[in-house]
């Protein structure tokens, strides 16, 4: 009788984790739909030339697309501001997030939680809205930059702050800056607020305090949430498109395009559909040597 | 002593002056709505003289009100398929060590990865063959497909964390395991059901991208979307540009003062 009921009891055991596991499916049918299935689609389409309006007429053309990119200035200026855009947004957003969550933790007594709400307030404004306030503030005519400057009695670019693009790559990542530091700060601070006192008292006998104390003992406790900090950023900085968007749309002659939006203008406006899933392609790869880079390092903390 | 001082004021100093560069837009933005032209163009730096409404009319006129009912159909949608799905997918995975959900886990990581750009032409292709452009449906299931693998990740970590006695005891008791899940699990969820609700609403609330390219009618056009519409319609009134911009923003920034505390624990969780 025993033996019967555990026997059974094993069996319904193994049953009840089959049926369980059909929790699982919708997650795997919305991500195949929506995510594999567009995700090698876009591979498969990368190795032709077709254009929206003939969906029917494919044509072959191997590795042309890619060839094309190779040979394609804009693509690699693209790539370029990408690149600056990481580097950039590394130092502005990591860099003064991990400076604010250090006074945020353990700088200042009062106002902790004040400073903290009003520097991670534009992280839950859409970037469209963000580009939009900031466009009125670069504006040439209405803008307070100019008028800042003006009053203090410094020059203003004669193009405006967004014409001219060494100048509008800037603007733009002052503006990226604005929306994102405040993330960076509050995933950082949670990292610094996990670190005990013990730690801190200890190296105050050391003769380690302030400064000191934060970069040689602090920053290489909290290295892994650094590292996940700088892989957000990075991941990121590859999804910029709104900025761009409202503030450029890519130009003067494409001078500031990234990948997103460089591969919106070939598929929607010139309608290079083959060359826009080349391009695509490309960003994909990049996305997820990222992931995988993500992955790794936060297994390891 | 006075040295400490001094360091005293730099940190208060940095974080002032990092406060005042995250507020000056948003205060510019509120005051440009209530000026009027004038004060626009030749006092850029100046206070209105008086509260005006005008510019919330023209702002209104674009069909903001539209726009704001449509972002919140497809956000409530969206929000609801993709907490319900991914908590779903996250007991299974942190439970139950069969080999291919091992592979699931890592394909959910894969798609966390993939940014909606780098798959922007089937997608747009398969939405358009199916006659689902220019409908909150046709871009309420991809936002959901890109917002689950997050969510998944999230969960898992919530699921993993779990204290094992409480399922111990209840499968002594006899549950299966769909009923641990419905009723011990998702009742002890509150916390991270809201943390994951409320990154995936702002997230879906601001989408642009795939919002873009699908809806292009007015009459489905989301928040950020219709947003540029302000811009096309009111080209340099700038009064009601910002207007529209702050009837866009401030809700959001209400809802977020309310519930910053789930909202900053979802956030920071991120770096676990």
């Amino acid at each position: 009788m025993n033996k019967n009921n555990k026997q059974s009891n094993s069996f319904t055991l193994s049953n009840d984790k089959i049926s369980v596991s059909l929790l699982l499916i919708p997650a795997l049918i919305f991500c195949t739909i929506f995510i594999f299935i567009p995700a090698i689609g876009t591979i498969i389409g990368s190795f032709y030339s077709y254009s929206l309006t003939s969906m029917n007429n494919w044509k072959w053309v191997g590795f042309g697309n890619y060839v094309k990119a190779t040979q394609d200035e804009y693509f690699w200026v693209a790539l370029k501001n990408n690149f600056i855009i990481v580097f950039a947004s590394i130092v502005l957003q990591v860099g003064v997030g991990t400076i604010l969550a250090a006074i945020l933790d353990r700088g200042i007594k009062h106002g902790k939680v004040i400073f903290r709400t009003i520097i991670f307030t534009p992280m839950v404004i859409s970037s469209v809205a963000v580009s939009l306030i900031w466009l009125i503030i670069y504006d040439p005519n209405v803008g307070i930059l100019n008028a800042i400057f003006k009053s203090i009695g410094l020059p203003t670019p004669s193009k405006g702050w967004l014409g001219d693009p060494n100048i509008s790559i800037w603007m733009i990542m002052i503006t990226a800056a604005w929306q994102n530091t405040g993330f960076m700060m509050v995933l950082i601070l949670a990292g610094l607020q996990s670190v005990s006192k013990e730690v801190y008292d200890a190296a105050e006998i050391d003769g380690a305090t302030g400064v000191k104390a934060f970069w040689y003992i602090t920053l290489p406790m909290i290295r892994n949430v650094l590292i996940v900090a700088i892989l957000i950023t990075t991941i990121g900085a590859f999804k910029v498109f709104e900025f761009i968007f409202v503030f450029t749309q890519g130009g003067p002659s494409n001078a500031t395009q990234v990948l997103g939006t460089y591969i919106y203008k070939q598929a929607f406006n010139l309608l290079h559909m083959g060359y826009a899933n080349a391009l695509s392609v490309i960003l994909l790869i990049l996305a997820l040597f990222l992931g995988w880079l993500q992955l790794t390092s936060s297994r390891k903390a | 002593m006075s040295r400490f001082k001094l360091a005293n004021l730099i940190a208060y100093g940095f974080v002032s002056l990092f406060s005042i560069y995250v507020l000056m837009p948003i205060i510019v933005m509120v005051l440009t709505t209530f000026k009027s032209k004038r004060e626009i163009f030749l006092e850029p730096l100046g206070l209105p003289s008086q509260f005006g409404l005008s510019s919330f009319e023209k702002a209104l006129s674009v069909g903001l009100g539209s726009f704001m009912l449509n972002s919140l159909i497809v956000s409530f949608f969206a929000v609801f398929l993709i907490v319900t799905i991914s908590g779903m997918a996250a007991y299974v995975l942190s439970r139950i060590d069969f080999k291919f959900n091992k592979f699931v886990y890592l394909l959910i990581v894969a798609g966390f990865a993939i940014p909606p750009a780098a798959v922007l032409v089937p997608l747009y292709t398969m939405v358009s063959n199916l006659n689902l452009l220019n409908s909150l449906f046709g871009v309420m299931m991809p936002l959901t497909a890109f917002g689950i693998p997050f969510t998944v990740i999230l969960f898992y970590a919530f699921f993993l964390d779990f204290p094992k006695e409480v399922e111990e005891a209840a499968t002594i008791d006899g549950c299966t395991k769909l009923q641990i899940f419905f009723r011990i699990i998702v009742p002890l969820s509150g916390p991270v059901i809201a943390s994951a609700a409320i990154f995936q609403t702002v997230w879906i609330w601001n989408e642009f991208l795939l919002a873009l390219i699908m809806l292009t009618s007015d009459d489905f056009k989301t928040l950020p979307i219709g947003l540029l519409k302000l811009r096309g319609e009111w080209t340099s009134d700038w009064g009601a540009i910002m207007a529209g911009l702050t009837i866009a923003v401030i809700p959001v920034l209400i809802v977020f003062l309310l519930f910053q505390k789930y909202f900053v624990r979802s956030l920071a969780g991120l770096g676990k």
